[in-house]
């Protein structure tokens, strides 16, 4: 797509102090490793909190983000400029993320039904939680973390994707279908089905706090 | 026309427009629910975005030193090239091709020549079984292939008597 992104980020905040992406893009696909550094310096904490909302766990993001980056750095010759640099590497980043959380489902045996639970709920149902309604006071930070964390380990990777790269990254349909390849139509059935699960697992959090 | 899953996200999400809305909330009034659902949605996704739950990457630099140590396994004469070296590849051609010049006049210039030894014989010998009267008289043989003819050359002797002479 050749059409600049509206939610993308296409330039990080310290570029104005520094040589352009696209400058740092040529000299690593020159070779020079200290080019590449300086991009990564600029994104790694977005990609480690890219990767971290789709897999919830520390040191599985840092491994992925670092294999994000490798795959980035032996493919970087293929960047042709038509996006920005973030846009290409949020796909190599979400495709690395996507592909291990496959591998660990396949490893695991364990088989993501997203529709599980929600094929008996009438279109426009309202959802009901699952658990046992907590006081606002009694529900900690750590503990809404670890409850958002438990609800998104139960999507599938597909789902975890787009549920993250809309709510969380704020990207457009259109922009989610790009990433993930695939159409758009797709794009908002996996929305449908990961907010009505994640309604179910988290509901009785967010109405009370 | 878009699967109801289709629809009901792009409502949540305020993409439906025109007729498409106009149709699609005909089609909720028999589900009165469904702006409840559609406020629920809205909630949950207000509810995650207010919650980051990322944690600080810890050690950044670390971070960069250890891909890079990565890279550089993974990919060691690209990572050679950063260094950039005097000697590309180019210039590495030019520089043989100059070598092979010098070499070839200096062995020109210093190599001296030697004129071929002219012999239109094959084969040449010297007689080694030889019973001369005079110690000093030493025979060869020479041989020329292109006039069938062998030739014995004798040194050292004064004459041949008549009797003696080859026919």
């Amino acid at each position: 797509m050749d059409v600049p992104s509206k939610t993308m980020p296409t330039e990080a905040p310290d570029t104005a102090t520094g040589p352009d992406d696209f400058d740092l893009v040529a000299r690593s696909q020159a070779g020079d490793t200290a080019a590449f550094n300086e991009l990564v310096t600029r994104y790694r904490t977005r990609a480690f909190s890219m990767i971290y909302n789709m897999v919830r766990n520390e040191q599985d993001a840092w491994d992925l983000a670092q294999d994000g980056f490798v795959k980035a750095w032996k493919n970087i010759g293929r960047f042709r400029g038509q996006s920005s640099f973030y846009t290409w590497l949020y796909r190599i980043l979400m495709n690395v993320t996507i592909d291990s959380l496959r591998r660990k489902q396949i490893q695991s045996g364990t088989e993501f039904d997203d529709q599980i639970g929600l094929r008996n709920i009438a279109p426009g149902a309202m959802t009901a939680p699952k658990e046992e309604l907590q006081p606002a006071e009694k529900i900690s930070d750590g503990e809404i973390r670890t409850r958002i964390d438990a609800a998104i380990a139960k999507l599938s990777p597909e789902h975890r994707a787009a549920i993250v790269m809309r709510e969380i990254d704020g990207l457009e349909y259109s922009e989610i279908a790009e990433q993930m390849d695939c159409s758009i139509g797709t794009v908002m059935s996996r929305l449908f089905y990961a907010r009505k699960k994640l309604q179910a697992l988290l509901k009785d959090v967010y109405e009370t706090i | 026309m878009k699967p109801f899953e289709e629809q009901f996200t792009a409502w949540v999400d305020g993409k439906l427009t025109g007729a498409e809305l106009a149709e699609f909330e005909k089609q909720l009034a028999e589900h009165p629910e469904a702006a409840a659902e559609k406020g629920d949605a809205q909630r949950l996704g207000q509810f995650l975005r207010s919650h980051p739950t990322t944690p600080k990457l810890t050690n950044p630099d670390f971070f960069n030193h250890q891909l890079m140590q990565r890279i550089a396994a993974e990919t060691p004469r690209i990572a050679e090239k950063t260094g950039h070296s005097f000697w590309s590849l180019p210039r590495l051609l030019w520089a043989g091709a100059f070598s092979m010049v010098i070499a070839f006049a200096l062995f020109r210039t210093t190599i001296p020549t030697v004129a071929p030894v002219v012999s239109d014989s094959k084969y040449f010998a010297q007689v080694v079984e030889a019973w001369p009267s005079d110690p000093s008289i030493s025979a060869t043989t020479v041989y020329s292939a292109e006039n069938n003819v062998t030739v014995v050359w004798l040194d050292g002797l004064d004459y041949i008597p008549a009797t003696y002479a080859l026919n």
